[in-house]
């Protein structure tokens, strides 16, 4: 070990060929990442990398699943039975619920054709869990344990039981990666439920709120006001709770109020979500995988400033409505 | 005495170990405090073997963690750039540290990393992060010690081994 080698001896070559690496390596890495950031060529990277990544996540997250494995041998037939009998009977409950939504369901439709408005579609749900891998809390993704041999596509809406959670950014063979919709890159189309007021919701980088633009300062918003998706931009099916208006700050002089909301997903702690898909969008789907999947909104964000932003959605809202 | 291969094999587990830690499943409690596994075990091999570590292979760390973990491509691996450079740049005064000392600079290259770290989140235009965004380099510091002597252990260990 202390005989002398020759790779120690070019340590004394000079420390200036070492700070031309380090600049080199560094400019390198800046360039990546300012790729990363545009979108260039990255993607495809992470596609790559995805299939050597998923065994690396099966390694990590196996001790989690075979604890939880034995925890479920060793569990009582008792407590078994006692959670059986109240999940029976909280599914009674539901049903019943949905016996009413769908006398509702149904009487939304008549009145939607009489209108001869869109007909709202049928969705179905998957059941995805989250992987038990912790990823860069800045990076604001999560990964599912369903990928492409599930039928996974780009795009499509997770939620968990009680709000929206994100959408799928890449899909892989037995996971796929999830965008939160806390990431600051991210909009959401939003509307406030009581009063149907469109906006949409930008994520902060901080899963506790998102924050609403473009909401008029006399506009009639409370706190504890519903913020539900609204369909806009295709990417979300409308009518899915996102969130709950937790501050308004209407101050002088500005023509637009500033509101903090609180989303209703568990950004941070889920475990178990829903994949939304709708059967007779499939193709439309495949079509655009190609595309980074905030692009629509993000360029929304871009072009208009504050001003612009309800007119563009009330224009979004005109274009849809037209072909149907 | 052992070879060179042998030398790499052992800094390939420990690393692996510290991806696995990396990526591990922690409580949000514990979660903001996960120190930067990586970042120690290279610091680590770096002031202990006497070849040195290459940039280049700090950076190809650097990009499999930044894959892994799905943070912006070659923000690990600027971070694990700079950390090699500064550590292989004053090896020989952090060997010879006595351990508080040791820590202490172990502190300092963390909290740097951290913000630099800071600088790429702020050219990102995200919001800054709050005081927690600090509890990482601490954690590292007070693991430092005792991770110093674990590796130290595994070291011997192997280097017994291969002998016999």
């Amino acid at each position: 070990m202390v005989t002398a080698n020759p790779v120690t001896g070019s340590r004394f070559s000079g420390p200036a060929g070492q700070t031309a690496r380090l600049m080199l390596y560094g400019l390198l890495a800046v360039v990546l990442m300012a790729m990363d950031q545009r979108g260039h060529y990255v993607p495809r990277i992470r596609s790559a990398a995805g299939y050597l990544a998923e065994p690396v996540y099966h390694v990590v997250e196996w001790p989690v699943r075979a604890s939880r494995n034995l925890y479920y041998q060793f569990q009582s037939r008792r407590s078994l039975r006692h959670d059986n009998e109240w999940l029976r009977l909280r599914l009674l409950n539901q049903k019943a619920e949905l016996q009413r939504l769908d006398a509702l369901a149904q009487e939304n439709r008549r009145l939607r054709s009489l209108f001869e408005g869109a007909q709202s579609q049928q969705f179905e749900y998957r059941f995805a869990e989250l992987l038990r891998v912790d990823l860069d809390p800045f990076s604001h993704k999560v990964l599912i344990d369903r990928g492409s041999k599930d039928g996974v596509t780009i795009g499509q809406a997770v939620i968990d039981g009680s709000g929206v959670m994100g959408q799928v950014e890449d899909v892989h063979l037995h996971f796929s990666t999830v965008r939160l919709i806390s990431d600051p890159n991210h909009a959401l189309p939003v509307q406030i439920n009581r009063t149907g007021l469109r906006t949409v919701a930008f994520g902060t980088g901080e899963t506790g709120y998102l924050s609403l633009t473009s909401v008029p300062r006399e506009a009639d918003v409370r706190k504890g006001d519903l913020i539900v998706t609204s369909g806009l931009g295709d990417r979300f099916p409308g009518g899915y709770p996102v969130a709950r208006v937790t501050q308004i700050d209407r101050e002088e002089g500005l023509s637009f109020a500033v509101l903090k909301v609180r989303p209703l997903a568990a950004l941070d702690r889920g475990r178990e979500v829903l994949l939304i898909s709708t059967p007779e969008k499939h193709d439309e789907e495949a079509d655009d995988a190609g595309t980074p999947s905030i692009t629509e909104e993000t360029a929304a964000e871009e072009t208009d400033s504050e001003e612009a932003a309800t007119e563009i959605a009330e224009d979004q809202a005109a274009d849809e409505e037209a072909p149907e | 005495m052992n070879t060179r291969g042998d030398r790499f094999s052992v800094i390939f587990v420990t690393l692996a170990i510290a991806f696995a830690l990396t990526l591990a499943p922690l409580p949000p409690i514990l979660e903001i405090m996960r120190p930067y596994w990586v970042a120690l075990v290279i610091i680590y091999w770096c002031l202990e073997t006497q070849d040195r570590i290459p940039l280049g292979l700090a950076f190809t760390i650097g990009i499999a963690l930044d894959l892994l973990t799905a943070s912006l491509l070659g923000l690990h691996a600027i971070s694990l750039v700079i950390i090699v450079y500064l550590v292989t740049r004053f090896r020989a005064r952090l060997r010879f540290f006595p351990p508080w000392q040791q820590a202490l600079s172990v502190l300092a290259l963390l909290t740097n990393d951290r913000i630099i770290l800071l600088w790429i989140i702020s050219l990102r235009g995200e919001p800054l992060p709050s005081m927690e965004f600090w509890l990482p380099p601490i954690v590292g510091t007070l693991l430092w010690p005792w991770l110093f002597l674990i590796l130290d252990r595994y070291r011997g260990a192997m280097r017994h081994r291969s002998n016999r």
